[in-house]
């Protein structure tokens, strides 16, 4: 069998032992007696793969240890498994009965599934159930807050957000003013000077900027401000007229826009070649993905089947009073109506917040027919992918950001010939990253995150005829955020 | 075979197949010979004259498509220049390339596109060159004193390439200048550049000048006017410009200046692959004619078909020319 050890954090000597190796060793030691005990088939073991990985977020989707078995592309069983474990989630007194247990469902013609409760049909991330709860925690965002008692921001794994930090915003503010500057003498300044930020939030970075460059336009006497023309793009008209409210002093300049971050252009197609600069922040690594895993050559779909354990199944009947027939029905008139249509009162959103809390996701590989479209992010082709494919490591599990490539390809038409993009988010910058630990999804308090695949935004953007660079986020020391930026191709 | 009234015409290139950009980066990487490559261009090509003729189109081209872009065709081929042929893996990129002697006179070996169109069509036919500061932007020049007296030697080089192929029978030229939009300080000696290509050089030349179509887009923006009145002394026939996507507000300046040229009227956005409605061409057609006589107005897109899909282009083509016919007609009635 083959061992993957995914996650190595260098220590260096001095520091304290870690559990990672005990815990190696276990699972190893515990592999060797299982085959040696006959509890591994002989004729699969050869071909086991397993997976130790240290999941960054201490909540997931995933169980301590967990089997991915694969099928053919039209779903029937193959032979080929992989056990993957989160070594952070475990312990090692558990570990060598937690592994007995796994190996039991490898054989392909397995039926155990601890009395797990499904809540949908296997699928593809992209078609999951996390979105639907991810778009049910933006809408009803407040009512998640009230009953944590903290922000969102608060709640990231940071606790805090790289978005609206001054010196970030006023080293964007100069980079473009020198844009500005420079254009304006070779002569070629726009009369309008439009600029998109998607994903506007409470506005509070869209109004640092505009308070920012004006007072830099000041400053240097350029009149800058006055051509300028700030579009707020976002899905939620709510969300846009509480940003614009806060942005009364600068009414004249703000554009509202209610846009699909998928496809901005739609929107703003009138803006085509105009945009001057385009502003992200944390809106790709929460748009919808796949999971793509190469093994012996071959290609694999991964996907997954939402679930709760038995044990969260008995807390939930009981703790709200709900028959167990009846868990999936409140559970679509949670996604369909919010956590009061699903339960009276203050316990529907405790109801949600448990249901998220014990929500699992069970993963299978599905062999991919070659080039099936399907697959194939819409404005991206299977050439995009292979192209991917030629610097990425053999064996290899990797996202496909299909949301944020999407994004991306739909953005890029509408900037003009000198204008840029920047985005800031936490990306794989190089396909051979993803060999070197886990990049999500990762649970966070009510909604999801998954590193961006930078790598496939390079190729989607080189054949759009932009360099796409990525530099980190020098303006919080430690942070993962790093900023992605595009420049014209010669 | 006498062209019509309003004639039509493409900027010269055809749409690339996803699977020839893929052929072509082979072809880099060593997967692929030249033998086999030349063969899928010959195919193409050829497709590309018959889509053309289909549409309808008056004056045709090849569709370049043998072409990996508009630099690297001609810094292969020019004698002197230095082409790093190890420097690019995507076909579309251009080579580093460098000059550090004075250029050579020699054939660039276009004539073989002039006889590849008799070959295969009787359609009148044009054959385009880029021109001498378009190059200059894109070959490090480590020889000449400046870029204005590299542009004048590679203006005495392609004129022998251009007189070339007015021996061999071509009779329509062009030649492209996409690059002086992102430099209008440079026009003063980059006309004097076409002049020194175009001396004694007996066929009808028409001057392209857009804002760039690197990989569907723009590379620059602003108002044509910087082109005038230096652009007057071009000593060439026509000027061909882009509208559709900018809008008629230059055509303007064609009255203002009084300019002498024929107009290639861009009436085909090729930026977008949404199709132009016929009527829509037909209405640009007739602004165009407020401005210039219809004797003087050729109708063409407003840069090459490449980044379109083949379908995409296709149809684009054909709106062009119904359109054309609408005005026809009504200037025939």
């Amino acid at each position: 069998m083959i061992v993957h050890i995914n996650h190595i954090s260098l220590k260096g000597k001095s520091a304290k032992k870690s559990s990672l190796g005990e815990l190696a060793s276990i699972v190893t030691g515990s592999l060797v007696n299982l085959v040696e005990g006959g509890q591994l088939d002989a004729r699969i073991a050869p071909s086991l793969r397993v997976h130790l990985d240290w999941i960054q977020y201490k909540t997931n989707f995933r169980d301590p240890v967990i089997v991915r078995r694969t099928t053919d592309a039209r779903g029937k069983a193959l032979a080929l498994a992989e056990v993957a474990i989160d070594l952070r989630q475990c312990n090692s007194a558990e570990l060598p009965l937690q592994l007995e247990h796994a190996i039991k469902q490898v054989n392909p013609n397995s039926t155990e599934n601890d009395g797990r409760f499904y809540l949908d049909e296997y699928r593809p991330y992209r078609e999951c159930l996390i979105w639907d709860f991810n778009k049910l925690f933006w809408r009803f965002l407040g009512e998640w807050e009230a009953a944590s008692g903290r922000g969102f921001e608060a709640a990231l794994p940071t606790g805090q957000s790289d978005a609206n930090r001054p010196d970030a915003v006023n080293d964007s503010v100069v980079e473009f003013w020198k844009l500005l500057k420079e254009l304006e003498a070779k002569g070629q300044l726009p009369a309008e000077l439009p600029i998109l930020e998607i994903g506007v939030g409470a506005g509070t970075r869209a109004a640092a900027w505009i308070d920012g460059f004006k007072a830099h336009d000041d400053a240097a006497g350029t009149g800058y401000y006055d051509r300028l023309q700030f579009i707020l793009g976002d899905y939620s008209p709510d969300t846009l007229a509480r940003a614009c409210a806060s942005l009364g002093r600068h009414k004249e300049h703000i554009v509202p826009a209610p846009l699909d971050a998928l496809n901005p252009f739609k929107a703003l197609s009138q803006y085509r070649f105009k945009v001057m600069y385009v502003h992200l922040t944390n809106v790709y690594d929460n748009l919808p993905f796949d999971d793509l895993i190469r093994r012996d050559g071959k290609l694999y779909l991964v996907e997954v089947r939402a679930y709760l354990s038995a044990a969260a199944v008995e807390r939930l009947t009981a703790d709200f009073g709900i028959e167990k027939s009846d868990l999936k029905g409140t559970m679509a008139r949670l996604l369909e109506g919010g956590p009061h249509a699903a339960l009276p009162g203050g316990r529907g959103v405790s109801f949600w917040r448990c249901f998220w809390d014990y929500f699992r996701l069970e993963e299978r590989l599905r062999a991919l027919d070659d080039r099936e479209e399907s697959h194939v992010p819409p404005s991206l082709s299977w050439s995009h992918l292979e192209d991917l494919l030629q610097e990425a490591p053999e064996d290899v599990r990797f996202h496909i950001s299909r949301g944020a490539a999407e994004s991306f390809a739909n953005t890029l038409p509408l900037l003009h010939p000198r204008g840029y993009l920047q985005v800031q988010d936490i990306f794989v910058e190089e396909m051979d990253e993803y060999r070197k630990g886990f990049k999500g999804p990762g649970k966070l308090d009510g909604s999801l995150v998954t590193w961006v695949n930078g790598a496939l935004l390079r190729a989607v953007g080189a054949r759009a005829g932009y360099d796409v660079h990525f530099r980190p986020f020098a303006f919080r020391p430690g942070s993962k955020t790093t900023v992605m930026y595009t420049t014209q191709k010669p | 075979m006498k062209l019509p009234i309003l004639p039509t015409t493409v900027i010269g290139s055809y749409s690339m197949p996803e699977w020839l950009e893929r052929a072509k980066n082979d072809y880099l990487s060593r997967r692929l010979s030249r033998r086999d490559l030349d063969e899928m261009h010959d195919a193409v090509r050829k497709a590309a004259i018959k889509d053309q003729e289909a549409a309808g189109i008056d004056i045709i081209t090849d569709g370049e498509l043998q072409r990996d872009n508009m630099i690297d065709y001609f810094t292969e081929r020019l004698p002197g220049v230095q082409v790093d042929l190890g420097s690019k893996r995507f076909y579309y990129d251009f080579y580093e390339t460098s000059v550090r002697s004075k250029l050579a006179t020699g054939s660039l070996g276009l004539t073989d596109e002039v006889r590849f169109l008799r070959k295969y069509s009787e359609h009148p036919a044009k054959v385009s060159v880029s021109g001498p500061h378009t190059l200059v932007k894109r070959i490090r020049n480590q020889y000449y004193p400046s870029e204005e007296a590299f542009a004048f030697d590679l203006g005495r080089a392609l004129n022998f390439e251009l007189k070339e192929l007015a021996r061999n029978g071509a009779t329509e030229l062009q030649i492209d200048e996409p690059y002086y939009s992102g430099f209008p300080e440079d026009l003063p000696w980059a006309v004097k550049a076409v002049n020194a290509a175009v001396e004694g050089v007996d066929a009808h030349v028409t001057l392209h000048i857009c804002y760039g179509n690197r990989y569907g887009k723009p590379s620059f923006e602003g108002s044509y006017r910087y082109l005038f009145p230096t652009i007057l002394e071009a000593k060439v026939h026509a000027l061909s410009l882009e509208f559709a996507r900018r809008g008629e507000e230059d055509l303007q300046l064609f009255k203002e200046f009084k300019a002498p040229f024929t107009l290639g009227l861009g009436v085909i956005d090729v930026k977008t692959q949404e199709i132009e409605p016929p009527a829509l061409v037909a209405d640009r057609i007739r602004r165009a004619l407020e401005v210039v006589p219809a004797e003087r107005l050729v109708i063409n897109p407003d840069c090459g078909c490449v980044h379109l899909p083949r379908d995409v282009a296709f149809n684009k083509l054909v709106a062009m020319v119904e359109g054309t016919r609408m005005v026809r007609a009504e200037l025939a009635k």
